[in-house]
């Protein structure tokens, strides 16, 4: 999985795609850390619309990429969660510390 | 480079050797094949560099031998070949020699060679330092899951899994399991079962659900409620591990007595309640975040309340189980699971989703850890009640009111709270704590538990809350008891409580004596006992068992003044 990164104007987008799991560790983080070192970006969105399955260290990476956004002061929302995913995310309660949409 | 010169012609091994050594790399000298190897196994040359024909023992015999001896270590060999050698040569490089260079030598050729060996060489060193270094991570690893997996062996004690009323599966993804599943029993002897499930799994999810087996035996052995357990539990996975590490979490909590299952569930799949048909009674949806990833004081750790009716197993698993797929790339699935303990089968029902799993995935190796817990309920509704034995008319009634001032008393206890620490001190298991190291009292730790908690509830609910029993009857009534009674807690102002513990010795043997006080309006006691010496009419056991109970394990159970204080005598088991 290769996340690609679209910027609109102050919104940074990253697109992942396929199983999002421990092997998209590095290119997730090397793109997230990009997008929060520009200044310019002040809300992160990850977009899961190509996603099919994410596990439970999917979740962990979330985790870290919260913690480094907000010490970063952006906002971060994870957008077009369907079916599995948001049946994981659900199931982890992460609504309650994620803005989902 | 350490280059070995071989050669019988004196003039020429000088030769080659001056050269090498122009060229900057250190000459070492054999005259003969048999030379060559033993200065092969002194001097350990990075090349050589061969003449064919030699006395003693020919070039391509010793290479052979050479070859032999180093092993893995690359030693390459070149010959030096005059005309009419070239069968000799062919022979030797097929077996094992690496190049040859033509007599009479010319010195542009050598040089040209003994660099290209000498990248070869570099490289060929560089891959057996990685593979070295590959090696030794691999066995680093293989003793630190060994570590790891001894560890959590001590720490997850086996033993107390071996519940009748527990069946489970774990089956780990790799040698080490992520998935953790513990139990243990209150003194009350309510069942407490974990079912987690760090992220990832092997080491890392491993070491992650490690720091849960501490706070759940210890804090179960001393009566804690699962709310207070998973409270210490997400503490201390925030404080030991690192930001993005979280661990999943059931806990399931079995009291037989009651009746009551609670069920907390924090990011694990939905926890089912079946019938003895199979049928699904009730469900339990993750409604929570996993225990590691906010401060205690934002997450609700009140567990979802059901009361059982006839018998039943609670069923949980981890997500691991319900994604397993088959060589078809087929989900095993929840609704495979539900279907199967619906079916009749010979095997326990844990066997039966064993041998029906393993029939799902044809050997197909499932790529997260699967984990499946069955936890009995309502077999065992009315608990068996050891009778005190001792209680025989004589020494009963030496047990006055103030019998323990004429007599002998050994250690004592005394505990005075008031409404500020009664709102969140968990007065019980605290006690339990002194309790435990009572030598005496070392068999009886469930009894004295049962006793204490239904004195001291008795005199909170009624004695400070102004509770009213009745309320547990109607319809969800029981429910709205708990409600209530958190509220009134929470609002208390004034009241208190005094406990006290006293050794007291009757006849050589140590007895208890607990006296509860509280600061209420008491009650007709001479009214209540009457009534409830005759038979409960109420079948229910939610209603009315605490004082019971209690007078079944007591010598004896006298009510104090306007009844705002109870003292009872406890005969303790033999240890």
């Amino acid at each position: 999985m290769t996340p690609t990164v679209q910027i609109e104007g102050n919104v940074g987008r990253v697109i992942l795609s396929g199983q999002f799991d421990f092997s998209a560790h590095r290119e997730f983080r090397q793109v997230c850390e990009s997008l929060i070192a520009n200044a310019d970006i002040k809300e992160v969105l990850v977009d899961f619309q190509n996603v099919n399955y994410l596990d439970s260290s999917a979740l962990g990476m979330l985790l870290l990429l919260k913690e480094k956004i907000s010490a970063a002061s952006k906002n971060l929302a994870l957008v077009n969660c369907r079916d599995t995913v948001k049946q994981v995310l659900e199931i982890a309660c992460f609504g309650k510390i994620f803005t989902i949409r | 480079m350490k280059i070995l010169v071989v050669d019988d012609t004196e003039a020429i091994l000088l030769l080659i050797s001056r050269f090498v050594e122009a060229l900057g790399h250190r000459a070492i000298l054999a005259r003969n094949g048999l030379d060559a190897i033993e200065q092969c196994r002194l001097e350990q040359p990075d090349l050589v560099l061969m003449d064919v024909m030699m006395p003693i023992m020919t070039g391509p015999e010793a290479a052979i031998i050479i070859k032999a001896e180093s092993g893995e270590r690359w030693v390459p060999i070149v010959f030096v070949t005059g005309i009419g050698e070239e069968n000799a040569l062919a022979d030797a490089i097929e077996r094992g020699a690496d190049d040859y260079i033509n007599k009479p030598v010319n010195f542009r050729v050598l040089e040209a060679k003994l660099k290209a060996f000498g990248r070869t060489l570099e490289l060929n060193r560089k891959v057996r330092e990685q593979s070295e270094r590959l090696a030794d991570y691999y066995e680093n690893a293989e003793e630190e899951k060994r570590v790891v997996r001894h560890l959590m062996e001590q720490l997850v004690n086996s033993e107390r899994l071996s519940d009748p009323q527990l069946q489970y599966l774990l089956s780990p993804a790799e040698s080490l399991s992520g998935d953790l599943i513990a139990s243990a029993r209150t003194p009350g002897q309510a069942l407490h079962v974990m079912l987690a499930d760090g992220i990832g799994h092997g080491l890392t999810a491993a070491l992650n659900v490690l720091p849960l087996t501490q706070p759940f035996y210890s804090m179960t052995e001393k009566g804690y409620a699962i709310s207070d357990i998973l409270l210490e539990m997400n503490d201390k996975v925030r404080q030991v591990l690192p930001v993005g590490r979280f661990v999943c979490v059931t806990l399931i909590s079995i009291d037989e007595t009651t009746g009551c299952i609670e069920i907390w569930n924090g990011g694990m799949p939905m926890v089912y309640l079946v019938n003895e048909h199979g049928d699904v009674v009730s469900e339990c949806r993750s409604k929570n975040l996993p225990l590691g990833i906010i401060p205690s004081h934002s997450m609700d750790f009140s567990p979802e309340r059901f009361y059982s009716n006839g018998t039943g197993f609670v069923v949980a698993c981890s997500d691991g189980l319900i994604e397993a797929r088959n060589k078809q790339g087929e989900e095993f699935g929840i609704e495979r699971l539900l279907q199967l303990l619906k079916e009749k089968s010979n095997l326990k029902p844990i066997e039966y989703f064993q041998e029906t799993f393993l029939n799902f995935l044809q050997q197909e190796k499932h790529h997260d850890d699967v984990s499946l817990v069955l936890a009995n309920f309502g077999a065992n509704p009315n608990r068996d009640l050891k009778i005190n034995h001792h209680s025989s008319e004589d020494i009963s009634q030496l047990l006055t009111a103030d019998f323990a001032t004429g007599n002998q008393s050994t250690w004592r206890y005394n505990l005075v709270l008031t409404a500020k620490e009664l709102r969140y001190v968990n007065t019980i298991p605290f006690m339990m704590t002194f309790v435990k190291e009572i030598k005496s009292l070392a068999s009886s730790q469930s009894d004295v538990f049962l006793i204490l908690t239904e004195l001291f509830v008795n005199a909170i609910d009624h004695g400070l809350l102004g509770m009213d029993s009745h309320i547990k009857m109607n319809p969800d009534g029981m429910e709205y008891y708990l409600i209530e009674r958190v509220r009134r807690l929470a609002e208390l102002e004034e009241g208190r409580i005094e406990i006290d513990l006293m050794g007291v010795l009757l006849r050589g043997h140590e007895i208890l004596r607990i006296r509860v006080k509280d600061s209420g309006q008491g009650f007709d006691w001479s009214r209540s006992l009457q009534k409830s010496d005759a038979v409960d009419p109420v079948p229910t056991f939610t209603f009315g068992r605490g004082i019971s109970l209690v007078k079944a394990l007591a010598l004896r159970v006298n009510y104090i003044g306007i009844g705002n204080e109870v003292e009872v005598y406890y005969f303790p088991q033999e240890s």
